[in-house]
């Protein structure tokens, strides 16, 4: 992994799937499995404890579905916020680009916490009567987070808008293209490939980022380990190497899912990978 | 068949075109001359509104065409062009290439453009690399690629800025040729190009310009063998040599 | 003429356009301000009061993040460097090998044992590298803060609750940007185009002087703007450590917020110390990567503003 990017040549034009993905996908579980392995060693404790697991197995499933939820909403969200602000972003009238520069600069100025603290506090007195729920400030601050990754990705979407050389659009105007056609035919296509990796960081990070929700209260696989950990701690007598197993197996989880995103966005980017471009880069 | 009358164009303190006029009637091949800076692209962008003039007039089969009421997209479909760097879509295959423009602007069906583009790569030579993408193409392919691109608007008149001069030497010739040919089709067109076999071969008249206004015209013989003025002269020894 | 009024147009259409942009952000960003507290109004008395307060839990928030960027760059710098390097495959050690006893004119080959060791420490020691940066980079920064807590709970149990958590915080903060900062220096390293390497080699320059003169000069061009965006990006990051109850800024807003029901002005005051912080940085950083780049070199040319071209 490390040669192939080091020479910046890929080795030949692989299939859809190819042998070294599977390689590589082997090699994490491999190594996934010894890690897991090396810490129980260190830290003397069995991961598969079924005292443990007799209480913890319901929050454990409880959280991840919930966290899936979380992402479920955020995710979508998110995505086509920030393709939206992008494309406005690189817009030659100001009246879009730089309120637009205003919001991303907002967003990724202040930590995401912050954002879903007060997201959480003071969102809900803003809402009409009719919108007001025991739940409406965590929808708020889920909400919120999505709006925090949007201004991430407005900018993975405007590097990628900006890497399309100009040729290419005065190419198409001469066609006799109109600039939306333009847009649609010739720059999205390039665009949207170039800002497929970055994007796939991005959306791990969205994926990590929801475990923040649980600082209000959200029932996800963070939160609700947390209350387990608290339950250990103050019964006198169960044995805290137990909570190893616990965070362990977060780390896991999320590892998983983290992990899932970006293969499936590295997977896309080869769907619509062009012959002969494999060495450029973003 | 293209008219430019009076063209003015800057850009921010930079006056780049100084009142062009040129005439240029159905069928001939002219051939633009001059150092760089001197305007020549910026001329050619003109004519397809690429550029906005600043002031004159473009007439493209008789129709006044920088008025606000002409579409820029259909006058992008009378000429043609073909650029220095090629601008093929670097996503798209060289079939794909060529037929994207009578697809989507044109509203041809996708067989008939596909037929129609296969025809005119194999009238570029290129019959066999329909499948390739850009980036598995030589430079003198991608150009030829990008003339056949062009020709598949079926445009009056065809505008080539520099075709040759980002190429390879030995990629050279074989644009050239495929521009021969259409010019002995009857094709109207501007070329900007430094290749003077080409020019005195081809053109039927030569313009040469420089700082912004025509300061001479004529025949590849008068020009290339007894320009008037002094610039002229100066340039075409430097490049003839 | 003509050519003037086409000109004037455009200069017209121009103002209007930037009229309306500041008018729509100022607006909008007013407009968001009264919503938030123009209806309740600020207590400006508790902001007078207690802002000192917040400006020293950000310091708290600065120091922590400096001592872990410091530490992270040691760590980064060796991951990045051990994963930049290439794996030497068995069999060219055993050429190797074998050219040595060819040219010293040895009737057989000695076994070449501590090359092979040598390289296979460094092949466990950059996987294990790989597989560090994995975790930190897969999984939350909350569940890594949380880990190393419960690990110094159970094994020094007697340690001060509160020197515990900033202990563990710490280690967390930093294992998290040296993971970062060794994908930072692997990527500036490996962008050094090998084609470099091979230039200073063939001009007589040891592999160290390669090192020293060529490769890092560039690398570290290529790596200041991303390790900036990294110390900005960790300082944001620290706000997690509420979780084992590190009062840093957010910590500290976050409970003012809850005991005084200040929920406005703390937000106001914890916001506008982070833009304070953040975004100065991070515009002074996108300018010098822009003005300061090598034409050509770069581990990425999308930065680049689009600059457009005069044609002619």
């Amino acid at each position: 992994m490390a040669t192939e990017a080091a020479t910046g040549q890929t080795v030949s034009r692989p299939g859809i799937v190819s042998l070294g993905s599977v390689v590589r996908v082997a090699e994490t579980i491999v190594g996934a499995v010894l890690l897991i392995l090396i810490l129980q060693w260190v830290l003397e404790f069995e991961i598969a404890d079924p005292r443990l697991w007799s209480i913890y197995w319901r929050p454990f499933t409880d959280g991840i579905v919930g966290s899936l939820g979380y992402i479920a909403l955020i995710l979508p969200v998110s995505v086509l916020m920030g393709f939206f602000l992008g494309w406005a972003r690189i817009s030659r009238f100001r009246v879009l680009a730089w309120p637009v520069a205003t919001y991303v600069d907002f967003f990724r100025g202040v930590p995401p916490l912050v954002i879903v603290i007060f997201a959480s506090l003071i969102g809900p007195s803003l809402m009409p009567e009719r919108f007001q729920s025991r739940t409406l400030g965590l929808t708020l601050a889920a909400l919120a987070l999505a709006f925090h990754s949007a201004a991430y990705q407005a900018e993975i979407f405007r590097a990628g808008f900006q890497s399309v050389h100009r040729g290419q659009l005065e190419a198409a105007q001469a066609l006799g293209l109109k600039p939306l056609q333009a847009m649609r035919h010739v720059v999205l296509p390039q665009a949207f490939r170039l800002s497929l990796p970055p994007l796939g960081n991005e959306l791990a990070v969205l994926i990590k980022d929801t475990s923040l929700l649980s600082a209000i209260g959200a029932i996800d696989i963070f939160g609700l380990s947390q209350d387990v950990q608290q339950q250990l701690i103050f019964t006198p007598g169960s044995d805290l190497r137990w909570l190893f197993i616990i965070w362990t197996a977060v780390a896991l989880v999320y590892f998983v899912m983290t992990y899932a995103m970006t293969t499936i966005l590295a997977y896309l980017e080869r769907r619509v990978r062009v012959r002969g471009l494999e060495t450029m880069s973003i | 068949m293209i008219r430019v009358v009076g063209v003015h164009k800057t850009f921010g303190p930079l006056h780049v075109l100084r009142g062009i006029t040129l005439e240029v009637p159905k069928g001939e091949a002219l051939v633009i001359i001059g150092p760089s800076g001197s305007g020549k692209s910026t001329l050619l962008r003109c004519i397809n509104l690429l550029v906005e003039p600043d002031a004159g007039s473009v007439f493209i089969d008789g129709v006044h065409v920088n008025r606000p009421e002409v579409s820029a997209e259909w006058v992008r479909q009378q000429v043609g062009m073909v650029f220095q760097s090629f601008n093929l879509f670097t996503h798209l295959t060289a079939l794909q290439n060529v037929m994207l423009g009578p697809v989507r602007v044109k509203g041809m069906e996708q067989e008939a453009a596909r037929v129609k583009a296969k025809q005119l790569l194999a009238r570029v030579g290129l019959a066999a690399k329909a499948e390739a993408y850009p980036a598995e193409l030589s430079g003198g392919q991608q150009q030829r690629v990008a003339i056949a691109r062009a020709l598949a608007m079926d445009p009056k008149a065809m505008l080539f800025d520099e075709p040759t001069s980002a190429l390879d030497p030995e990629y050279i010739r074989e644009v050239l040729d495929v521009m021969t040919a259409l010019a002995r089709e009857g094709m109207t067109m501007i070329v900007v190009t430094h290749e003077m076999g080409f020019a005195s071969n081809v053109a039927s008249r030569i313009v040469f310009i420089d700082a912004g206004i025509v300061l001479e015209e004529g025949h590849p013989n008068q020009i290339f063998g007894n320009p008037q003025q002094e610039r002229t002269r100066t340039f075409v020894s430097k490049i003839l040599r | 003429m003509a050519q003037r009024t086409a000109e004037d147009r455009k200069r017209m259409w121009r103002a209007v356009d930037v009229a309306l942009a500041v008018v729509l952000t100022v607006g909008g960003v007013g407009y968001a301000v009264y919503a938030i507290v123009g209806r309740w109004g600020l207590d400006q008395g508790y902001i007078g009061d207690r802002w000192l307060d917040y400006v020293f839990a950000a310091w708290v928030s600065l120091y922590v993040t400096t001592i872990a960027f410091v530490i992270g760059l040691v760590i980064g710098f060796f991951f990045g460097w051990i994963r930049a390097t290439r794996s030497v495959p068995l069999g060219k050690i055993m050429r190797d090998a074998k050219k040595v006893a060819d040219a010293q004119g040895l009737d057989h080959v000695p076994f070449p044992a501590t090359q092979i060791i040598w390289h296979g420490f460094k092949y466990i020691v950059r996987r294990f590298g790989d597989a560090f940066v994995a975790v930190i980079r897969g999984t939350p920064l909350f569940v890594q803060i949380v880990f190393v807590w419960s690990v110094l709970l159970i094994r020094v149990p007697t340690l001060n609750p509160l020197v515990l958590a900033s202990i563990a915080g710490l280690i967390a903060l930093t294992a998290n940007t040296g993971g970062y900062q060794s994908e930072i220096f692997r990527a500036g390293l490996q962008t050094v185009h090998s084609g470099q390497v091979e230039a200073a080699r063939a001009l007589g320059l040891s592999k160290f002087q390669a090192m020293r003169h060529i490769i890092l000069p560039q690398a570290i061009r290529l790596v200041i703007p991303p390790l900036t965006n990294e110390y900005i990006g960790l300082l944001k990051a620290s706000s997690l450590l509420i979780v084992i109850g590190i009062e840093e800024l957010t910590g500290f807003g976050r409970r003012e917020a809850f005991d005084f029901f200040k929920v406005f002005e703390s937000f106001a005051l914890v916001t506008a110390i982070y833009l304070l912080l953040t975004v100065p940085l991070s515009r002074v950083i996108a300018y010098v990567e822009r003005r300061l780049r090598i034409p050509g070199l770069g581990i990425q040319e999308v930065t680049a503003p689009r600059a457009p071209r005069a044609a002619t």
